[in-house]
């Protein structure tokens, strides 16, 4: 017990030398070195937002035609936003795509487990990945978005799920494609609308290769999205196209 | 304990020769040796005792802990008790939570259950914690997976419960009950280490966690 008391001091000690070393270089956000990104010290300046901020920064995000969002995020591109979204996001996917199948058979109830590790990876590679490539596409292109923002423009843009991952809830395809189909379309208006601004300064070929990335990145999560977590469930039978071994395709009951 | 063995045999000078007496051997008669002799004297007693005592003194030792984590009262004997983290107590529930949800006969994926809810538990502890630091928090990184692996506790009685009733909305009322204890506990644990803006932001996260654990304990 000895040993765990003098642990904790020696990284109550390293935390301090980290503050200390922030207060030394105040002009400059980063930590200097080629590993610098992975100290905690690198990422804590992308955190400094309070509840309203976050709680403005999604508001801002089902009313793509005013494009307050990146000029509101501009000086400080936020982190706490784009994981944690997407956090909620696959519990709720979790959550209601079991949901749905308990309803549709009384008898044999099982609990298909396999959504978690898909639902992470699909949506943290999106959320982190295609704003990488994005990033990349425009610094080659002479677009002056860093990094980081278009990470929390990208991540703030998966809240429009929210509400969708719900309404998922009900059985009526119809009623599943139309907000799918909303859902792309307030993602792509907002992202578009507030790189709308960086993108004129540009070419029109450019302009309409980045509109392009967005568009398609926009449409796979979303047809993803709904034909691997929320495909057709009829009376006697459950349908999933997901790839896990648990799940098998029962008779349809006659 | 093994640690405290090795890093005794570093320091200690006699080799080999497990010194039962208490008094100070007169070649080393060094006033920065006594406190060596001291717990010289402890680490042979407790190599010297029964695999039996050693673990109930650990089990003794998570009992305690348990306590004070779980009876949410503030007193500065549960702050200093805290201080002295481990992991053998969240190791312990983790497991017996993802074994009792893995062999309970509602699924058929057993294996993928329990490794989802290992690393699940782990993986969240560990993202739960950096948040916090990350958002300015004060936090000492084990000790906050230590007080979040304990609260699991309740999760795990909920789980428990759930085997044995079969009525769905007694299950989800207990469970209720269960993930409302385990979140007030970390909360209340966490809430002080955190300035005052931030702390809904920090807080979500924990909430998040249980939840989801609840919501596996009470569907499978």
């Amino acid at each position: 017990m000895e040993i765990g008391v003098q642990k904790q001091t020696d990284e109550e000690k390293q935390v301090q030398k980290g503050q200390f070393n922030k207060l030394n270089d105040s002009g400059d956000k980063r930590q200097t070195g080629y590993c610098g990104f992975l100290t905690v010290e690198y990422y804590t300046p992308y955190f400094n937002v309070t509840e309203n901020d976050v709680i403005q920064r999604v508001k801002a995000t089902f009313l793509p035609f005013r494009p307050d969002f990146l000029n509101i995020t501009k000086d400080n591109p936020d982190l706490w936003g784009p994981i944690w979204i997407n956090a909620t996001l696959i519990f709720m996917i979790t959550a209601i795509a079991n949901l749905r199948q308990v309803d549709s058979e009384k008898e044999n109830q099982s609990f298909d487990v396999g959504y978690v590790p898909q639902a992470t990876a699909l949506l943290y590679i999106i959320a982190f990945g295609t704003p990488a490539i994005l990033a990349v596409v425009m610094k080659v292109l002479g677009v002056d978005l860093s990094f980081f923002q278009t990470i929390c423009l990208y991540g703030y843009s998966m809240s429009t799920l929210l509400p969708i991952t719900i309404l998922c809830y009900f059985q009526n395809e119809l009623f599943l494609w139309l907000i799918i189909t909303y859902g792309v379309g307030n993602s792509i208006l907002f992202l578009i609308f507030n790189l709308k601004e960086e993108l004129d300064k540009l070419q029109i070929q450019k302009k309409y290769i980045i509109i392009a990335i967005v568009v398609t990145m926009q449409l796979s999560l979303y047809l993803f999205y709904k034909l691997v977590f929320f495909s057709y469930v009829s009376e006697g039978n459950v349908e999933t196209t997901t790839t896990s071994a648990s799940s098998e395709p029962k008779e349809p009951a006659n | 304990m093994e640690f405290e063995v090795q890093e005794n045999q570093a320091n200690n000078s006699i080799q080999g020769v497990i010194n039962l007496q208490p008094q100070v051997n007169p070649v080393q008669a060094q006033h920065q040796e006594i406190p060596i002799k001291q717990t010289d004297l402890q680490v042979s007693s407790t190599l010297e005792e029964s695999v039996a005592v050693t673990l109930l003194r650990d089990l003794r030792q998570i009992g305690v802990k348990l306590r004070c984590v779980l009876v949410p009262t503030m007193s500065t004997n549960n702050a200093r008790e805290l201080r002295n983290w481990d992991l053998w107590g969240p190791l312990v529930f983790c497991l017996m939570l993802a074994l009792t949800l893995s062999m309970s006969g509602n699924n058929d994926d057993g294996p993928g259950i329990f490794a989802t809810i290992f690393v699940l538990i782990w993986v969240g502890s560990f993202v739960v914690t950096l948040n916090a630091q990350l958002l300015g928090g004060k936090v000492s990184f084990f000790q906050s997976v230590c007080v979040l692996g304990y609260c699991v506790f309740p999760i795990n009685l909920g789980a428990l419960f759930t085997l044995f009733f079969s009525f769905f909305y007694l299950k989800m009322f207990l469970v209720i009950g269960c993930f409302l204890w385990s979140t007030y506990s970390a909360v209340g644990f966490m809430k002080l280490l955190i300035p005052e803006q931030k702390r809904i932001l920090a807080l979500y996260p924990v909430i998040l966690f249980y939840l989801f654990l609840s919501w596996f304990a009470l569907i499978v």
